[in-house]
């Protein structure tokens, strides 16, 4: 192999793609060919860094000195400066908000400072697409001690003592899952991935297949060798082109070697992998409609049990894991269940990786111990809410299955046992982060609407009553709303969390009875006043300007589609509200927050509307 | 909005071409009026029209001939029928031509309106994808095609979702005669097959535009107020999600959560990922693709 004196990792996850890195990558070769240093530095792709929000991002080795958003134009001289010179160029380095001076070392940037990498352990720092590469992080290691020293009950003994939780949603102990399948008796069994990452707002599985394939397969062969699967499925969503690739290679990569396929490293054991693409249906992240799916119908969920442990895909044993799950496996078997339990807390050990996004200055993926702090996450690592003048409101977690958790409750220690107790979900491990300028009855819509849209209409209690409920929260944002209807979507709520016939129905409410418990007032204030105080409802809002606070910018005014807004320079401006459609333009316009946002003017809207219909 | 559409009148009572005339003028429409089928027909051989309105009784060439011949030579046009008699018999004659609506006479300039307002949403919605279905066939190379994934996957058990992944591919949407071809071929009955097609959202039985633009509706987008921008562009493009523009440049789908967060609002067009749009910046980029 050759030697390099430096490394530059490039990221070359979707999201840095997105914002670049391809161009940049031509950019940056051509300059070190210019400049005569293509021998002695590497460009090396890699997976997700996490860091997303901060793309293209590229960490330099040996040195780990950290650049981000990087542009063509700036390529010549990072090079010169960088490389030449051997002066690290400051202008691309993260900047310390407070301080505004720049922090060189990725480690020492706060979002990374506070991670703790084991499902992430090879993110960025090697070639997804390179056997070789994940081999020498210690890769294939454990599958071989696996197969090779381990029973498939001290394999099970390992994942049950370490006390790994399945990272797909619901949080079943991994290990007993394992077990049940290994004592099934079948003469096929069969060892499936779930990489139909669903719930919006969560990336997490993405990114691993995407920057660390291997270290799923991985997982894999530990896990069927523990079951005694001689079959597995990767079942990813269509959506995610670029993890189906990666893995796709991954697979042919390890059967060329010995690594999958017959007599895996001379220990006798068989495994053939297949990778299963998704259609697009949400409901199938529940694992009977899944394998529903892999038997190719429509993936509707059926009663349970049997549990697929004793009758699952093709009717035989089947085990499903999560990504992510399966991701811990191999340092697990190879450092022990010991290792594993060190971080975390009794009832849930070792780490999870969160995906923050929303209004939040440091958008990525974090993997960190479970038990710390919500407010750590959100403040310490995620930077707090991006906007200056905006107060948090309110972090999302568990996507249409989980609900919002309010400021009061954000020093809660993030364990399964804890995000319930709010009446979110731990879920998949998005969490979106929203500033006040949110209307919680729209997001409570928002979710409503997917999972009436998702629901795969095989059970009435889902079908139907995710509907209904939805129907009442559009009223309600559209001022149609009646006193009672609080209490009716908390009645309806109930009975469809009880009568639903699978993880889906039987969460759909939560966001509604999350942002009722929370956020009472603001369903209060839609229906009674007619007030959406975020200004989010158009029907429930007028637009008006401070009088004092205003400047006369002329801000509100240029970005107003209406030319509702008038006023001179430098004077107090104001808008005509017949003319206003609270399109919210000029709210966000306003750097002085001049602009208040009050309850609908409904006389004069009436009035309006009956002049229109007269017209016709 | 209204302006772009040319409607053609024909009745012979010149009262009735005058009075649509003034109703529709009024509401920006482009309106022009024959006396009856013969001259319908010479005008339309000289250009086309978005709708024709037709009375059909009608001395020499008849409401109904008129709608055989418009079928047959300018078959996107939509077509409603003015009649005085809307018996059983004469609508369900016109019905098996092929009408969008009829207004029946005597109407109220808000029936007219009202009719006309649907004729001009349906032609709308319709144009792109009935022309399509109507040609009914597919070039040989394209079966050949999809009998060798047919044969490559005939053995495999829960093979319906594959096959009809790469079929899509080679054809860019699944019609139900490409569904009855893979039914067949896979010992499956259609409505099996239907029944996945039907199910799951990456399949679309409509033809997509040249270019697929697709907005992510995941949370993380939604609380950036990703539906700002989609409004633009439903706007701009005049289609609604699923549909296709009437130049089959551009279709417009959303999709649940791309994955891609940290760049959020996101739109994908075609395999190409746009980060952190805004209404302004999605018709910029939409417009370097037309």
């Amino acid at each position: 192999m050759e030697k390099y004196r430096a490394n530059l990792l490039m990221c070359a996850g979707t999201g840095c793609v997105a914002s670049g890195t391809p161009k940049v990558r031509d950019a940056l070769k051509a300059e070190l060919e210019k400049r005569g240093l293509a021998d002695e530095i590497k460009i090396v792709l890699t997976g997700c860094n996490g860091f997303c929000a901060e793309g293209p991002v590229m960490l330099v080795y040996p040195e780990e000195i950290f650049y981000q958003k990087l542009t063509v134009e700036d390529i010549p001289t990072l090079v010169e400066e960088h490389f030449l010179k051997g002066r690290p160029y400051e202008k691309l380095m993260f900047k310390d908000v407070e301080k505004k001076h720049a922090i060189p070392l990725m480690n020492d940037i706060p979002f990374f400072k506070h991670q703790v990498l084991r499902v992430l352990r090879n993110k960025g720092l090697i070639d997804p697409d390179s056997l070789d590469e994940y081999i020498a992080r210690d890769g294939y290691l454990a599958a071989a001690k696996a197969l090779k020293e381990m029973t498939p009950q001290d394999i099970i003994k390992t994942i049950k003592d370490s006390g790994l939780r399945g990272r797909g949603g619901a949080g079943f102990p991994t290990g007993l899952k394992w077990e049940f399948a290994s004592k099934s008796q079948a003469d096929q069994k069969y060892m499936l991935c779930n990489g139909d990452e669903g719930d919006p707002g969560a990336f997490m599985d993405r990114s691993v297949m995407e920057s660390d394939p291997h270290s799923v397969i991985e997982g894999m062969i530990i896990g069927a060798k523990a079951i005694g699967a001689s079959k597995g499925v990767i079942y990813v969503r269509a959506e995610y082109p670029l993890a189906v690739q990666r893995l796709q290679r991954a697979i042919d990569m390890c059967n060329e070697s010995g690594l999958l396929g017959e007599n895996i490293l001379d220990s006798g054991f068989t495994f053939d992998l297949e990778i299963y693409l998704g259609a697009g249906a949400f409901v199938c992240g529940e694992e009977t409609a899944l394998m529903r799916s892999i038997e190719g119908q429509r993936g509707m969920p059926r009663p349970r049990p049997p549990f697929p442990a004793h009758k699952g895909l093709w009717d035989k044993p089947s085990v499903l894991n999560n990504v992510e799950t399966l991701a811990q496996i191999a340092p697990t078997i190879l450092n022990g269940a010991e290792w594993y339990r060190a971080l975390g807390t009794e009832k849930s050990a070792g780490t999870k990786v969160f995906a923050i996004t929303g209004d939040i200055k440091n958008v990525g993926l974090v993997e960190v111990p479970m038990g710390i702090p919500l407010r750590t996450i959100i403040y310490d690592i995620g930077g707090g809410i991006n906007k200056k003048k905006k107060k948090f409101k309110s972090v999302q977690m568990g996507g249409p299955s989980g609900g919002c958790i309010p400021e009061q409750l954000l020093d809660i220690p993030v364990t399964y046992e804890d995000v319930v107790k709010t009446g979110a979900i731990m879920g998949s491990g998005g969490m979106v982060v929203m500033d006040e300028d949110t209307c919680m009855v729209s997001t409570a819509k928002f979710f409503l609407e997917f999972t009436a849209d998702e629901s795969c209409g095989k059970c009435t209690p889902c079908r139907v009553g995710t509907k209904v409920m939805l129907d009442m929260l559009t009223d309600i944002t559209e001022g149609r709303g009646k006193d009672g209807d609080i209490e009716t979507l908390e009645d309806l709520s109930r009975d469809i969390i009880g009568t639903s016939l699978c993880g889906l129905g039987q969460t759909a409410p939560n966001p509604v009875l999350s942002t009722i418990r929370y956020f009472r007032h603001e369903y209060e204030s839609h229906i009674k006043d007619h007030w959406c105080q975020a200004g989010i409802c158009s029907k429930l809002c007028s637009f008006h300007i401070v009088e004092e606070l205003c400047k006369g910018c002329g801000a509100c005014l240029r970005g107003c589609p209406q030319q509702a807004v008038v006023g001179e320079k430098k004077k107090p401006h104001r808008i005509i509200q017949e003319l206003c459609i609270q399109c919210r333009t000029c709210y966000d316009a306003c750097k002085f927050g001049s602009i208040e946002i009050k309850p609908a003017i409904r006389q004069e809207k009436t009035a309006l509307a009956a002049k229109d219909e007269g017209g016709k | 909005m209204a302006d772009d559409v040319k409607i053609l009148v024909v009745d012979d009572e010149p009262i009735i071409i005058r009075s649509c005339e003034t109703v529709l003028k009024s509401e920006g429409f482009n309106v022009e009026g024959v006396l009856g089928g013969k001259e319908a027909i010479l005008r339309m051989e000289q250009t086309s029209y978005d709708l024709v309105f037709t009375d059909l009784k009608m001395p020499e060439v008849d409401g109904i001939t008129l709608i055989r011949w418009i079928k047959q030579k300018r078959p996107d046009t939509g077509i409603v029928i003015i009649t005085g008699y809307p018996s059983q018999d004469t609508i369900k004659d016109a019905l098996e031509v092929g009408i969008i609506d009829y207004v029946p006479k005597p109407f109220t300039p808000a029936v007219l309106l009202d009719v006309t307002q649907r004729a001009v949403e349906w032609i709308r919605r319709k144009a792109p994808v009935e022309k399509k279905e109507k040609e009914g066939e597919f070039p040989p190379s394209m079966l050949q095609e999809i009998d060798r994934v047919i044969t490559q996957y005939k053995n495999k058990p829960g093979s319906s979702i594959p096959v009809l992944q790469r079929c899509q591919q080679i054809v860019g949407y699944l019609p139900p005669e490409i569904q009855k071809h893979i039914a067949k071929g896979l010992n499956l009955t259609p409505a099996q097959v239907h029944s996945v097609v039907s199910f799951y959202s990456f399949f679309t039985m409509k033809p997509r535009g040249d270019h697929n633009i697709r907005i992510c509706l995941g949370t993380a987008c939604y609380v950036k107020r990703v539906e700002e921008s989609l409004n633009k562009i439903k706007e701009e493009l005049k289609i609604d999600v699923g549909d296709v523009t009437q130049d089959k440049k551009f279709s417009l789908e959303t999709v649940r959560c791309l994955g891609a967060c940290g760049l959020a609002p996101v739109m994908v067009i075609d395999e190409e990922t746009y980060g952190a749009v805004n209404p302004k910046k999605v018709m910029e980029i939409i417009e370097g693709y037309a």
